[in-house]
């Protein structure tokens, strides 16, 4: 068998052994989806505890209104299909204003909150149904512990809005019955754009477009190749660092050359993430099948991700085994890894602007520079817009020859640095090495 | 015929002339000892001819041939500082080397090399498990399974006990008879002068020393007295025409001014003291690279 490939044989059976391998290919996947899991799941928890709010009204024309609004809320709003309680019911408590001593009131009542007594209080405004700027009568004032995050504040501006428009179109002379049409919102509902199945001649329908497919499928996309580079080339750098501290490397070389050496453990690597990918994906597929959610899977993609993967791993790895054989000890190591590791976090900093407008020639040109085009690439072209069919094409001729270009600076870096001891990983080094052989 | 020729080959380290313009021959079938002091320029002589450093200028030809990767098959090397996968299991680790080597069946060849050396016991034991004794048998074992046509072995006996250093030596005996070329470095004179054929010195770079131990010996000449006598070293200062003593203890050697007549030599002697033994030779490989290398000289980092 050719040697590199027993190297990598060695490798990849010495990775996928080990108990951590086991226990980061279940934890992985639970740490990085776990808040988006969490997210789902406790979603539709809210809590069902009954909300009482004391209200200022300094207009005194809204405590009816509140009050039947909260009774209708309580007997219309909060019960599913189900008859199970799924919001919580809401109880005002309209109290006299304190005209004399306004902070004095305000105090009693914040303490009623801090007692529990009340869950928030709220001061309306004597001007808000004609307000000024800069007037404090003009505002309504929601108190509560938490007032920025709490969801009884976005109900109560629904409402007291509501009331306030209907009140100003009553002063208009507009009959009430019309005011339910005028405030019926229309949304503008994101689709695809329509195309022709080329097999049957047919125009397909547009796809309704989700938040959920828009960012959820190019995120986890990414998110899993950049797992893949953490698990496998990332590691390169303090194992080949081991290998030559622990004086193997040497023995190593008695039998193969350096080359065949650091591709025998890039091939390694690659193996294990192409083993764990292959596992994740058949997963989430699986689950997102049983889910009933198949039809957000981009399988013209799977091929695409699993090209730019390998390609990505062989060029990171190149480096990152590379910048290890220059390293003598794990203080070397350590103090190389962040600044080796950057370049390759910077497609998660720029992921969300990328998402949100995948054409931009910020996007165009960041996806296109070799380092990033796997993940910044594939990005886009997980989300909904059609990039131009060149990008991907350019952008993997790209890769194709910085992966030759890394593996090719990486090797002469390895074979010269690889037995030599007591050398600092300085940059001059490095190119002296490449420049030298 | 030789296997291993070395041209003039340089190496420099910034600017540190490791190794300058040496030249050896190795014929096939001998034992090669290198010597020489730290930092001499034996192990970096030892990683070109292995093709893990690159000469700067010089040429090495292996088998006539200028060498190249896939040489090394028939080359086995045991580096100086060597360590092996804490995380293999024994039998595993020589079957993966026995793999790179090439070798048809590694199963029942580490096997035999297993009891030979008698780890069979250990054989499904990991490598952290092994004592450092078992370590280095197992690390010769990787270097000779295939009994490589060239075998360089780079301080074998180094941190070896007696016993295992006996089993060792008999092995590269065993392959020497067997046809393979032994090349090994050593700081044991008396191992050098024991069992090489030929012996090499190495000293700041340059070879100073190549040739059998009796033509490296004459190059000295007869210049040096082995004496024993009643009166210890003691009976033997201030003598004229004795350039330096080396006391042993029970025995003295001392070395002979340019000229000077032995006999006169033991007559001085004789009325000094009573003489046990007296033995006119050659000076021994310690003495010469003693000689050639000066302690105060030696330390330098290769």
């Amino acid at each position: 068998m050719n040697k590199t490939l027993i190297l990598a044989k060695r490798e990849y059976k010495a990775a996928v052994r080990t108990k951590g391998f086991i226990i980061a290919l279940i934890l992985l996947p639970i740490f990085m989806g776990g808040s988006f899991a969490v997210f789902v799941l406790l979603k539709d928890k809210v809590d069902l505890n009954d909300k009482k709010i004391a209200v200022l009204d300094h207009t005194g024309e809204f405590g009816p209104y509140l009050n039947r609004t909260a009774e209708y809320h309580n007997q219309n709003e909060i019960f599913n299909e189900e008859g199970e309680k799924v919001a919580p019911s809401y109880f005002f408590e309209m109290i006299e204003v304190n005209q004399n001593d306004p902070n004095q009131q305000r105090l009693e009542l914040s303490d009623r909150v801090r007692g529990k007594e009340i869950h928030a209080f709220v001061q309306i405004g004597k001007n808000v149904l004609h307000p000024n700027p800069n007037d404090e009568q003009s505002r309504i004032f929601y108190y509560a512990e938490n007032a920025a995050l709490d969801n009884v504040r976005g109900w109560f501006n629904n409402i007291i809005n509501n009331r306030i428009r209907e009140l100003r179109l009553l002063e208009l002379g507009i009959e009430r019955e019309q005011v339910q049409d005028l405030f019926y919102w229309v949304s503008a509902e994101g689709m695809g754009l329509v195309s022709l199945d080329t097999k049957t001649g047919a125009v397909k329908d547009a796809r309704q477009s989700s938040e959920l497919q828009s960012i959820m499928v190019p995120y986890i996309l990414i998110l899993l190749m950049f797992m893949m580079l953490m698990m496998s080339a990332v590691p390169l750098l303090t194992a080949v660092m081991e290998e030559k501290s622990e004086r193997i490397a040497e023995v190593l070389l008695g039998s193969v050359t350096p080359t065949q050496f650091m591709m025998g453990k890039i091939l390694g690597s690659l193996g294990v993430s192409l083993t764990t990918s292959a596992i994740y994906v058949a997963g989430g597929v699986f689950m997102i099948r049983r889910m009933g959610m198949g039809d957000i899977i981009p399988y013209e993609l799977v091929p695409w991700f699993f090209v730019y993967m390998l390609l990505n791993i062989i060029m990171v790895g190149s480096i990152m085994a590379a910048l290890g054989s220059a390293c003598n000890d794990s203080k070397d190591a350590q103090s190389i890894q962040f600044p080796a590791m950057f370049p390759i976090i910077i497609p998660l900093f720029v992921m969300m602007p990328v998402i949100m407008n995948p054409l931009s020639n910020f996007a165009t040109g960041i996806s296109l520079f070799p380092l990033w085009t796997p993940m910044l690439m594939l990005l886009r072209q997980a989300t909904e817009v059609t990039i131009p069919t060149w990008q991907p094409i350019v952008g993997l001729i790209g890769i194709l020859l910085f992966t030759f270009l890394s593996v090719w600076a990486g090797g002469r870096i390895f074979r010269s640095a690889i037995i030599m001891q007591g050398k600092k990983p300085k940059i001059g080094t490095l190119m002296r090495y490449i420049v030298k052989g | 015929m030789s296997v291993i020729a070395l041209d003039r080959i340089t190496k420099t380290f910034g600017n540190h002339v490791a190794v300058d313009a040496l030249s050896l021959e190795v014929p096939k079938g001998s034992i090669y000892g290198f010597i020489g002091p730290n930092g001499s320029g034996k192990t970096t002589t030892i990683r070109m001819i292995m093709n893990i450093l690159y000469p700067d200028s010089g040429t090495i030809q292996i088998f006539g041939k200028e060498q190249t990767g896939s040489r090394l098959d028939q080359v086995g090397y045991l580096p100086e500082e060597r360590g092996l996968y804490k995380k293999m299991k024994v039998k595993e680790l020589i079957q993966f080397y026995a793999e790179l080597k090439n070798v048809p069946q590694p199963g029942p060849l580490a096997d035999s090399w297993l009891e030979k050396f008698d780890l069979t016991p250990w054989a499904n034991k990991k490598v952290e498990a092994l004592s450092k004794g078992m370590s280095q048998k197992v690390q010769f074992t990787i270097t000779v399974i295939n009994q490589p046509e060239i075998i360089i072995l780079d301080e074998p006996f180094s941190g070896l006990d007696p016993v295992n250093a006996e089993i060792i030596k008999e092995i590269i005996l065993e392959l020497r008879d067997k046809g393979s070329t032994i090349i090994f470095s050593t700081h044991d004179m008396a191992v050098a002068e024991k069992m090489c054929d030929f012996i090499f010195m190495i000293y700041q770079g340059k070879k100073v020393l190549d040739g059998t131990l009796k033509s490296i010996q004459e190059q000295f000449g007869q210049d040096t007295i082995r004496i024993r006598t009643e009166g210890g070293p003691k009976a033997l200062k201030d003598i004229a025409g004795i350039e330096k003593m080396n006391d042993f203890g029970q025995m003295q050697e001392l070395r002979m001014e340019q000229g000077t007549d032995p006999q006169e030599i033991l007559s001085v002697i004789m009325k000094k003291t009573r003489v046990t033994s007296f033995e006119i030779t050659s000076p021994s490989l310690n003495d010469i690279f003693i000689r050639i290398a000066r302690p105060e000289k030696t330390e330098h980092h290769e």
